[in-house]
């Protein structure tokens, strides 16, 4: 039976690749593939599509594959353990580190993020950045206690000094739960920056530092801000807030263990600067900001790049315990920058404002401070050392590695392989391309870092149209895009082929285009690969509220409260249908600027929509209420001038309640869980 | 006498005592009540003899004060002082420092020093009218004549009509209960969940409210009590989400025809909850109500110093109430009022125990009579007016 | 029957292996030898200007085993001079110019090194010189140029390999010479200026199409020697520098790819008579080199560690060894795409600030308000700047221009600078005027790009041309 299966699928593939040679068909075929790419020159591949753009199925499942992806990691404090946080595996691995073997595996929330241990080692509090909740594992049995409920998207996680309290970031509600520990239950929140990430505590525990990835600024025409939130620990209240200037995507930060530094990788991007070459630093420089701890301290900024090379995407900082020597984590270039701490202490001391305001623009200091840059495996993130400081382990993110760096030699001396499947398919493929640097010229910047974690980096490009200063840009999410083409704000790009072939290099990486393989992969990744996280703060079980109803009432209207019927195109609903909340077409609301083309919009998606600000084709709109307030007086973007404030309210309360259709089919696996873990 | 005789005797007697009892009761009510009639005693004269700060007795009368304490040593602090402006809206007590909202920004009083922002630091609007602070949190909240400002580690974020969910850019009152941070606005009052986020707004569409205009609010136990301006009170029940209100009976008229029906009129100012009370002012008198019954106060029959009455803040059993001609502080039974000179910088405290009224010259005392913000804490009472701040000390 | 079927598999595989040997006999210069141009500089004179010294008659190819020097095989016997050539990335061939007989222009030829079949890829009228494979089966090389916009100078052009759409790409009144092919794909070129004065020669880099050229490496006291610069396998480039004497030999010296400008290191040890250098591996390089001005140039192993040279690896006492190359497969370059759009007339150029040319500097004393954008005997007109310093031209491509700042009284303030030109559709940024080329800009909107550009020349008013929309 078996030999006739395979007969019979033999003879068939002969037939096809017989067909597709046979004039007719190969013309149809040749056809075909234009039309679904958009492009001309793309080669006819039935795999590209047929079998790496299949959703969630027989076949998607036969072509993919589910790694560990491990995002963070922690030592034990006897050197003995690596707890190794597996994001896309919801797991904890316990790492024995003189066997290098997992010796356990703990199921943990939905996309664990971060991870503490409490002193003596008995207890690991793991965050669940899409479940809202933070696992206490048991290290004694391996096996979770509880679930702590936190804000939204908990990230960076840390104990109070007495550690009756946790410190749980809120990377999407730009917030900090204050869990009291005796009775597992939020105290309090505070506020944070925009979309923060990092957590560290300062060596003395009195006060903890939390970093923020998105700007504070207005969308355009302003100075980049981003806040690094400092928390006293004692008070357990927020007793200061640093603008970083002209930074962002700050994910993490550490401290010498002096307490007389703090360090923390920055990006510095040139968004307000016309995108019209990338020599020179014009798109994209990363570095660290250095804190002076000492009262009246100074911020500087020192880059890590070189004129001729960049090193994209810093993300994890680690000091060893001597406070020598710091290492940076470039998750977009594949290395780590070895710091001489005792030399950033040399230029801080003998540098005035004006100079370390030049370093922050000079692609040469980093000259005076990099020792060593050390290759690692695809995209590192969390970095961790011994404690007898002689081992450095990183997380080899898209390789399924744990990177272990001597920090004698300076060199890669072994990877601990996670078990993850060794085959890199497709989608993996693409998602370690959008992750790195490599398709831009000189490593500059990757596709994630104006898309981190496939989403959007919330600020406004000048890309630099026919003449300069025209067009401005608001950056689009890339979650779950799959279905809602065209792409760019104009419409112009009808698929993702063409959005990231030839135009793509031309104007953005400016570098050797994509081979066809990549850009398949490419292709493959974004279109299947980039989810929506669950709207849990606005519409976690799907069942409204009072107001998001009333709110719905108003999206759906024909009729305005005076009872005159609304033209059809006037209508939220027309433009915006479930279940994408875009009909795909191009429309006109009335926002053309002065320094915008005459052109049509491409209608955008609404999903999460709560969670891509700013608004409007160049972000003008910083909330979804000033796209009305400020920016829909004329009418042409829906009626809404006979709401009242209270109506208006529900409209915004319907828009941010809007999730991801896959969420919608109540056997959503990233759903169930996140509940389980509630 | 016959045994019917016996009967009209004793029917008479019970009658007629209780004509007797009840002329005595309408005649002298304060007797009932067991409190010693007015001797007009004064202390004035005693003090001019004495050195003392206070007269020679005035220890006793402040005890007989009894739970409403009594300031006095009162410092004023103007321009002069480093106040943006003297024309002062409202005060409260973080801890070691002090807010002021003033017409030309807010000041910081800490250390004994003054430190003022204003829109080019952030805020939202320069008249700032009033400043409460999230106990748990440590935020302070700034409502302004043009939206609503957190102040947190050092840095203004604002709320607006236009970049939020708020009811109106007049803010005129800022309440934090719990994760919850409530407004009063000429738009109606609203409250903004620090957790998600959201919005509420209740103006006349969905409140029992007569127009969207209030004017303050407080909280406690569960409840809001929002000053509706020709609405009386709106109580607003968090856990249920339902509204009742509290009106005038006697509608809009300015004279209270049944004492104590009801909050004596529909132009209230301010609420304040505390100790299981609930103190209502309005233009025409102050209203207490203690769940069941409802009290009015007017200066003609009580210790108040004027039925005009901007704002009041309740702490315990205590109440402090800002009129237009003094401050005054009462529990409900005895009363402590604050009066300046008009031509000096002293005045008195006039402490009113029923018909009994005593007074302690106080040199210097409050810096105006028009008091629109009061706030006390442990042994001190701010109080924001017309000329300034002023600071009294608690008289032990 | 049996024998008959031994016989027959014996007699194929006898004709496999008297195949292989015949196709492995037929490849005339296997991988691994190396290919160097030699010539007699004792009878060679230049005389300046259309000859600065790369073309040199009677030079030729020869390809060698480094194991056995003795067995030299000339590749170009049959041409009157060939020199300098490069290796394609597969190994296989070679690009060189030459002269086919006396009295020839220079012209840029093709050679396979399996069977040394050469064809000629350029029919200029001009001398041809110093070729590099391009991908994408492009080539780059240097031109003699005579024309009102450069003057007299070598200009860079790009072709097709089969010598079709050969285009010019630089527009300056500079030399253009040995120019390489970076691994990032940019063009490395040894560029010398020739108005209003000659300068040092600087290592120029630019994009296969022209655009975003820019110094790359420069050294006030030095001037860099017409000789390939190389790029190293572990991110340096090789070259040589010569104090403008009349040796024709300079000092080896070496810069990071990532840091030209601050890494510089001298591999000299004080001796300017090296010729051509190779990097062979990190340390080791291969380096055409005479001990005394009597001798020959030769080649010699060179430490670049210990900065000495090694065993004599070649030499050929009737020639000098001008350079010398290997003959093996190399990774491609990558392949750089072009913003240039021959349609469009004009380029654009912002500057984010004219006064600004160093953090250290103060903008004290007399700041300037206005540029002037002069051209090789012209102005193209005085042009005001915004008030935060900045300005946006749309200027006529492929005219070199230079640019100097002046004040209110009309005195200079800096510049002029060096020279500069846009490519059709070009945009390019500069951040101040002078300044350190190692700054980035600041990330602000600057006052010029919320207006339309200044057209240069300014006695233009309109340009009709199509327009390009890049995103």
């Amino acid at each position: 039976m078996k030999r006739y299966l395979k007969l019979s699928i033999t003879a068939v593939l002969i037939l096809a690749v017989v067909a597709l040679i046979y004039p007719p068909y190969s013309r149809w075929a040749r056809d075909h593939v234009n039309k679904i790419t958009a492009t001309t020159d793309h080669p006819v591949r039935c795999g590209s599509c047929h079998l790496y753009l299949q959703k969630p199925g027989f076949i998607s499942k036969l072509v993919n594959a589910e790694y560990h992806s491990p995002f963070n990691l922690a030592v034990s404090e006897d050197g003995r353990s690596l707890y190794v946080v597996a994001e896309e595996s919801n797991k904890l691995l316990v790492v024995d580190r003189e066997s290098r073997k997992i010796t356990h595996e703990i199921g943990v929330g939905v996309r664990p993020h971060s991870i503490v241990i409490d002193r003596g080692g008995k207890t690991a509090y793991v965050s669940n950045q899409w479940s809202d909740n933070v696992s206490v594992v048991d290290l004694a049995s391996f096996h979770v206690k509880e679930a702590l409920k936190t804000g939204n998207g908990p990230a960076g996680i840390g104990l109070s000094k007495d550690e009756q309290s946790l410190f749980v970031v809120n990377s999407f509600s730009s917030d900090i739960s204050v869990i009291d520990l005796k009775t597992s239950s939020e105290r309090k929140r505070l506020t944070a920056g925009n979309n923060p990430t990092g957590l560290q505590s300062s060596p003395d525990r009195s006060m903890v530092y939390i970093t923020s990835r998105r700007t504070l600024s207005k969308p355009f025409d302003d100075t980049i801000r981003c806040e690094l939130t400092i928390l006293s620990d004692g008070k357990q209240r927020i007793s200061a807030r640093k603008d970083i200037i002209s930074a962002y995507m700050m994910e993490n930060i550490a401290f010498t263990p002096s307490g007389d530094l703090a360090l923390m990788p920055v990006v510095r991007p040139k968004n307000n600067v016309p995108t019209i070459q990338i020599e020179r630093g014009w798109m994209m420089t990363g570095g660290i900001a250095v804190i002076e701890m000492k009262p009246e301290g100074r911020i500087a900024q020192l880059l890590l790049d070189e004129p001729n090379a960049y090193y994209a995407d810093p993300f994890d900082i680690s000091v060893t315990p001597d406070g020598k020597t710091a290492f940076v984590s470039h998750a977009g270039s594949d290395c780590i920058s070895v710091v001489d701490i005792d030399a950033v202490r040399e230029i801080m001391a003998g540098s005035t404002d004006e100079l370390l305001e030049q370093y922050a623009h000079h692609l040469g200091i980093s000259s005076r401070f990099v020792i060593k840059r050390i290759p690692t495996g695809a995209n590192p993130k969390g970095l961790a050392i011994s404690p007898d400081g002689k081992e450095l382990y990183v997380a080899e993110h898209l390789d399924d590695r744990i990177g272990i760096v001597s920090t004698e030699t300076l060199e890669m001396k072994e990877r601990i392989d996670l078990g993850g499947p060794r085959r890199t398919t497709v989608n993996r493929r693409g998602r370690q391309l959008l992750n790195n640097a490599g398709g831009t010229f000189q490593n500059q910047y990757s596709c994630f870092t104006c898309h981190p974690d496939g989403h959007e980096d919330g600020l406004v490009y000048n890309m630099a149209s026919k003449d300069m200063g025209r067009n401005m840009t608001n950056t689009q999410s890339l979650r779950n895009i799959g279905d809602t083409p065209p792409y760019k704000w104009n419409g112009k790009n009808q698929t993702v082929y063409k959005q990231d072939g030839m135009r793509f290099s031309t104007v953005l990486t400016r570098n050797e285009p994509f081979s066809y393989r990549d850009l398949d992969a490419l292709t493959a990744y974004i279109m299947t690969g980039i989810p929506n996280p669950p709207n849990l703060l606005y519409n976690p079980a799907g069942e409204l509220t009072d107001a998001q109803k009333r709110g719905k009432m108003i999206f759906e209207r024909t009729h305005d409260f005076a009872g005159f019927e609304i033209p059809v195109s006037n209508r939220c609903v027309t433009c915006h249908p479930a279940p994408f909340f875009t009909n795909l077409q191009m429309v006109g609301v009335g926002t053309l600027a002065a320094s915008d083309d005459s052109i049509l919009f491409d209608t955008p998606h609404l999903n999460n929509i709560f969670a891509s600000p700013p608004y409007l084709h160049d972000g003008r709109a910083a909330t979804l209420e000033e796209i009305w307030t400020i920016y829909g007086k004329t009418e042409e973007h829906g009626a809404v001038n006979d709401l009242t404030k209270i109506q208006l309210n529900e409209l915004i309360e319907y828009l941010k309640s809007l999730r991801d259709p896959d969420y919608e089919d109540g056997s959503n696996k990233t759903l169930k869980a996140a509940f389980g873990n509630k | 006498m016959n045994s019917k005789t016996y009967k009209y005797i004793i029917a008479f007697s019970i009658l007629a005592l209780l004509i007797v009892t009840g002329l005595l009761l309408i005649r002298n009510p304060a007797e009932t009540e067991n409190i010693p009639v007015n001797k007009n005693q004064s202390v004035i004269e005693d003090y001019r003899n004495s050195g003392d700060r206070y007269p020679g007795n005035s220890s006793q009368v402040i005890k007989e004060a009894g739970m409403v304490p009594v300031y006095g040593n009162w410092r004023t602090f103007t321009t002069k002082d480093g106040l943006p402006s003297d024309k002062a809206y409202t005060v409260r007590i973080d801890g070691d420092r002090v807010l002021v909202g003033t017409h030309d920004g807010m000041a910081v009083y800490e250390n004994e020093k003054w430190k003022t922002y204003t829109t080019k630091d952030g805020l939202a609007h320069n008249g700032v009218v009033s400043v409460d602070v999230d106990e748990l949190t440590g935020d302070v909240w700034i409502a302004t004549l043009g939206g609503l400002n957190r102040w947190s580690g050092g840095k203004f974020e604002t709320f607006n009509q236009l970049n939020s969910g708020m009811p109106n850019d007049l803010v005129y009152n800022v309440f934090c209960y719990g994760a919850h941070i409530w407004v009063a606005t000429g738009g109606g009052a609203g409250h903004y969940d620090t957790r998600t986020r959201q919005w509420e707004i209740f103006t006349e569409m969905n409140a029992p409210m007569h127009e969207p205009w209030t004017y303050a609010l407080s909280a406690g136990d569960g409840k809001v009590w929002i000053a509706a301006w020709g609405g009386g009170v709106i109580e607003y029940n968090t856990e249920t989400s339902q509204f009742r209100d509290y009106v005038d009976p006697d509608g809009f008229m300015e004279i209270d025809l049944q004492p104590d029906d009801g909050v004596i009129h529909d132009i209230t100012t301010a609420t304040a909850y505390s100790d299981s009370i609930l103190w209502v002012s309005t233009y025409f008198g102050m209203s207490r109500y203690d769940g069941k019954n409802w009290k009015g106060y007017f200066d003609h029959d009580s210790g108040l110093a004027s039925n005009f009455i901007n704002f009041i803040r309740a702490e315990g059993k205590v109440v402090f109430v800002c009129c237009d001609n003094g401050l005054s502080s009462t529990d409900g039974t005895t009363w402590v009022t604050y009066k300046k000179d008009d031509d000096s910088e002293n005045g008195k405290a006039i402490i009113t125990y029923g018909t009994e009224k005593k007074e302690i010259p106080l040199s210097p005392s409050i810096s105006h009579n028009f008091i629109i913000g009061v706030d006390a804490c442990g042994d001190f009472l701010w109080a924001a007016t017309s000329k300034g701040v002023c600071r009294g000390e608690l008289i032990k | 029957m049996r024998i008959s079927r031994i016989s027959i598999t014996y007699l194929f595989i006898v004709f496999i292996i008297c195949l292989s040997f015949t196709v492995v006999g037929c490849t005339k210069v296997r991988s691994g030898m190396l290919i160097a141009t030699e010539a007699s500089l004792s009878s060679f004179t230049q005389d300046g200007v259309t000859d600065p010294g790369r073309y040199i008659t009677g030079t030729r190819i020869i390809a060698f085993d480094p194991g056995k020097p003795a067995k030299v095989r000339v590749l170009t016997g049959d041409f009157y001079s060939a020199a300098y050539p490069e290796i394609s990335y597969d190994g296989k061939q070679i690009i060189f110019s030459a002269q086919k007989k006396q009295g020839d222009t220079w012209q840029i030829w093709e050679m396979s090194l399996k069977n040394l079949r050469c064809r000629q890829l350029t029919f200029l009228r001009e001398n041809c010189t110093d070729p590099a494979y391009l991908p994408g089966g492009k080539m780059v090389f240097s031109k003699l140029t005579v024309n009102d916009t450069v003057g007299t100078a070598h200009c860079l052009y790009t072709g097709n390999i089969d010598g079709s759409d050969v285009r010019q790409i630089t527009f300056s009144p500079c030399d253009n010479f040995a120019t390489q092919v970076l691994k990032d794909g940019r063009l490395l070129t040894v560029s010398r200026q020739l108005l209003p004065q000659k300068n040092n020669a600087m290592l120029a880099v630019m994009r296969p199409d022209g655009t975003k050229s820019d110094m790359f490496y420069m050294n006030k006291g030095k001037s860099i020697m017409a000789s390939d610069p190389r790029e190293s396998v572990d991110g340096r480039i090789i070259f040589l520098e010569t104090t403008g004497n009349n040796s024709p030999g300079g000092f080896p010296a070496s810069v990071t790819y990532n840091r030209p400008l601050h890494s510089r290191i001298d591999l000299s040890a004080g001796e300017e008579e090296f010729k051509s250098v190779l990097p062979v591996t990190s340390d080791r390089y291969l380096v055409s080199y005479r001990k005394s001005g009597s001798d020959r140039f030769a080649l010699y192993e060179f430490n670049a560690e210990t900065k000495t040279t090694g065993r004599l690896v070649f030499s050929d006492p009737e020639y000098d060894i001008l350079d010398v190359t290997v003959a093996e497969p190399y990774e491609r370059p990558k392949k750089l795409p072009s913003e240039v759009d021959l349609q469009v007339k004009t380029g654009l150029l912002l500057c984010q600030d004219i006064n600004f040319t160093g953090y250290t500097e103060t903008r004290e004393g007399n700041a300037a308000g206005r540029i002037e954008v002069m051209g090789v005997d012209t102005t193209y007109g005085v042009v005001d700047v915004e008030s935060d310093g900045s300005f946006q031209l749309k200027v006529l491509s492929d005219k070199p221009f230079r640019i100097r700042t002046i004040d209110g009284s009309g005195k200079t303030i800096n510049g002029p600078g060096s020279w500069l030109w846009l490519r059709p559709n070009e945009r390019r940024g500069c951040i101040g005027c002078h300044e350190d080329p190692e700054l980035v800009p600041v990330n602000r909107v600057s006052l010029a790009v919320k207006k339309p550009p200044v057209i240069i020349p300014v006695h233009i008013t309109t340009i009709k041309e199509k327009t390009v929309e890049l995103e």
